[in-house]
């Protein structure tokens, strides 16, 4: 369970985080004023530092926050269904190329929970990477990975 | 009328059997690649072009644009029924057009967005028709300075509005700016915030980040929230998608408003992004409703659709008068010309007389084309909101992925998108407005680079902005409407009637 002042901070330690990154960053451009007139890191810089100010507001806010709850055991748990094998299919693209993960991510996702009948799962997952393959790979001609295990077969 | 002759002449060219065929079939394969995110105009072009080297030019040029409107009107089906904006111009048509499909009306929701898209898109050929010369001497008028002006007056008509905590607002625009400077700075060529991986060099582009905020971070909200409360109907609904359509006139104030922001923004360089937001913006603020915007609210799909089209039509016109291609697809459809064996610029209007208002006259006859098919196409994108979520949440992280690998084949734009994602779920959950920070992502470096180009050109003073009657009254109207609502909640307070305001500030979300 995740209270609502839990999240407000960590999603403002992350805006402020981020900001922090892009004032550092910007310093290797230069700011200020040059004979190349504005310098490339000066907008960089003030957002940078827009961003941090106003992250540490929203940070001393959110510590004020109440502690309802604002996702739930169950909340988490469903979020986590969805995203963790998205972030699995995301994962496996470089190794098994676009088709395959994406054929296996919709299989997983559709049999193993047993929202549906195992032959329904398996011609959506065969489905899903045929007509990527038709519309992107043959009609439009926009590649998608193949990945490093088609790469060793040679395609 | 000289012009209204010529247009005459032009729709004895446009209108032929074969000329309907290719219409038909451009429009068609224009909804195709609109639908899909990841495909665009740009690639449908390129895969007609080939095509197209046998035939007369303007028989060419007819296919080609066809394909174009069919993608215009194409891309705003995914941000209504899964909030996934194919291209920038589409997203201010999610704020609201996604709330509605949710709710059970993705057919009120498509039929009005394509009504009101076709209005706006048939203002600007009217445009094109009548102004044609008097519009191409606008756009050469515009320098720098007045670049910046009308970015600056896109953000001002966007800025301040809506009921987020003032700091998230300002965080979630900054974050935006910051993404948007991402990789080689045009102006200086130096490469910025790449933290050290060589991959950002190219950017991150605003697809990426809009896959991810809207379509990841959307899922993730709705899969915690129950999400089976839409109830759509298991009929074709032909009577609403005509209901939807008849009660446009109601709202036309909405239409022509926007439409005029949609014409000037196309034929000022601003484009059919800032002027979809800026014309979301402006209603938002003087709509009687304006309250409810974001929540569903007709017109919150009206505005920005009819001045997209506005825009995005009356914007084909710096390309035919002056040579300037104003976006991918205009770019590769000026490649198509000079193939073709013709010059885009001032001379075409002279030389190539047939060829331009067979054009133009194709444009309105295209139009009506597209909108008919799309409108035919409704109910079976209405019927895709009836496919159970658990097959639709994995398809639509498959085609954000899709959509965010081919903007540069880069697979670390995956990996962002689905950070972005993450991001998008924690700003929803927190009430951290996203439209903010979209809008800096997608014209934020053009109006930095507008700002700095003028900066050298004026050695560092700020009277450049205020140098011609142009840029001045732009740049008045831009700080008019940023400080308008200041003024009118001031002038509310004094009279007494400030609570209700605040109190819409936080809103607790359960």
């Amino acid at each position: 369970m995740i209270s609502r002042r839990a999240l407000e901070i960590l999603t403002a330690t992350l805006t402020g985080v981020f900001g922090l990154a892009v004032v550092i960053s910007s310093l290797d451009n230069g700011i200020g004023w040059s004979s190349d007139g504005v310098d490339a890191g000066t907008f960089p810089f003030l957002t940078g530092v827009i961003i941090v100010a106003a992250s540490l507001y929203n940070l001393a806010r959110g510590a004020l926050a109440g502690t309802a709850v604002a996702v739930s055991r169950s909340d988490l748990k469903r979020g986590a269904a969805l995203f963790l094998p998205a972030a699995a299919f995301v994962g496996f693209i470089p190794w098994l190329g676009f088709y395959l993960a994406s054929a296996g991510y919709m299989f997983g996702v559709l049999a193993l929970p047993k929202h549906l009948t195992l032959p329904r799962s398996l011609a959506i997952a065969v489905a899903t990477p045929l007509f990527l393959y038709v519309v992107f790979e043959r009609l439009f001609e926009v590649t998608l990975p193949h990945g490093a295990l088609a790469a060793a077969f040679g395609y | 009328m000289e012009n209204l002759q010529s247009l005459l002449h032009g729709f004895t060219i446009a209108v032929t059997a074969p000329h309907l065929v290719l219409m038909v079939t451009g429009v068609l394969l224009g909804i195709l690649v609109g639908v899909l995110p990841g495909l665009g105009a740009p690639n449908g072009v390129s895969l007609l072009l080939p095509l197209t080297f046998g035939m007369q030019p303007v028989s060419a040029i007819i296919l080609l644009s066809s394909m174009y409107w069919g993608a215009l009107f194409g891309g705003s089906v995914t941000s209504i029924l899964f909030n996934i904006p194919g291209e920038p111009s589409s997203v201010a048509t999610t704020f609201d057009g996604y709330p509605m499909a949710r709710d059970g009306r993705p057919t009120t929701a498509l039929a009005t967005a394509f009504g009101s898209a076709a209005f706006g898109a048939l203002v600007g050929v009217v445009l094109i028709t009548f102004l044609a010369s008097w519009v191409a001497q606008v756009a050469l008028a515009f320098g720098p300075a007045e670049y910046f002006a009308v970015y600056f007056l896109a953000f001002a008509s966007f800025v301040g509005m809506g009921g987020a905590a003032p700091m998230k607002t300002v965080v979630a625009m900054a974050i935006g700016f910051a993404i948007a400077a991402i990789g080689i700075d045009t102006v200086s060529g130096s490469v910025r915030l790449t933290m050290g991986i060589d991959e950002l060099v190219k950017g991150v582009s605003f697809v990426v980040a809009v896959m991810g905020l809207f379509g990841i971070g959307e899922l993730l909200i709705a899969v915690e929230e129950e999400f089976h409360a839409r109830a759509v109907s298991s009929k074709i609904e032909w009577r609403e998608v005509f209901r939807a359509l008849a009660a446009l006139p109601r709202h036309g104030i909405a239409l022509l408003r926007s439409a005029a922001i949609g014409c000037w923004m196309g034929i000022t360089p601003g484009g059919p992004t800032a002027a979809s937001f800026m014309s979301y913006g402006i209603a938002k603020r003087f709509s009687r409703r304006g309250q409810r915007f974001g929540a569903g609210e007709v017109e919150g799909v009206i505005a920005p659709e009819t001045a997209d089209h506005a825009a995005g039509t009356s914007a084909l016109l710096p390309m035919l008068s002056l040579g300037i291609p104003g976006s991918a697809t205009a770019a590769v459809m000026m490649g198509g010309l000079m193939i073709w064996g013709l010059n885009p610029g001032p001379m075409l209007f002279v030389d190539q007389k047939d060829f331009v208002w067979g054009l133009i006259a194709s444009m309105y006859v295209g139009n009506i084309v597209a909108v008919t098919l799309v409108l035919l196409t409704v109910p079976v994108f209405a019927a895709l909101m009836r496919i159970p979520f658990v097959i639709v949440a994995p398809l639509i992280v498959i085609i954000c992925a899709v959509g965010a690998y081919s903007v540069s084949n880069s697979y670390l734009d995956v990996v962002l998108m689905l950070g972005f994602g993450v991001v998008g779920y924690l700003f929803k959950k927190l009430s951290y407005p996203l439209a903010p920070l979209v809008l800096a992502t997608v014209i934020g470096d053009k109006a930095e680079d507008a700002f700095r180009q003028s900066m050298l050109i004026s050695k560092g003073s700020l009277g450049i902005f205020f140098a011609n009657r142009l840029v001045t009254s732009l740049v008045i109207a831009g700080f008019a409407l940023l400080f308008l609502p200041l003024v009118l909640q001031i002038l509310r307070a004094l009279r007494g009637g400030a609570p209700q305001r605040a109190a819409s500030e936080e809103i607790p979300i359960t």
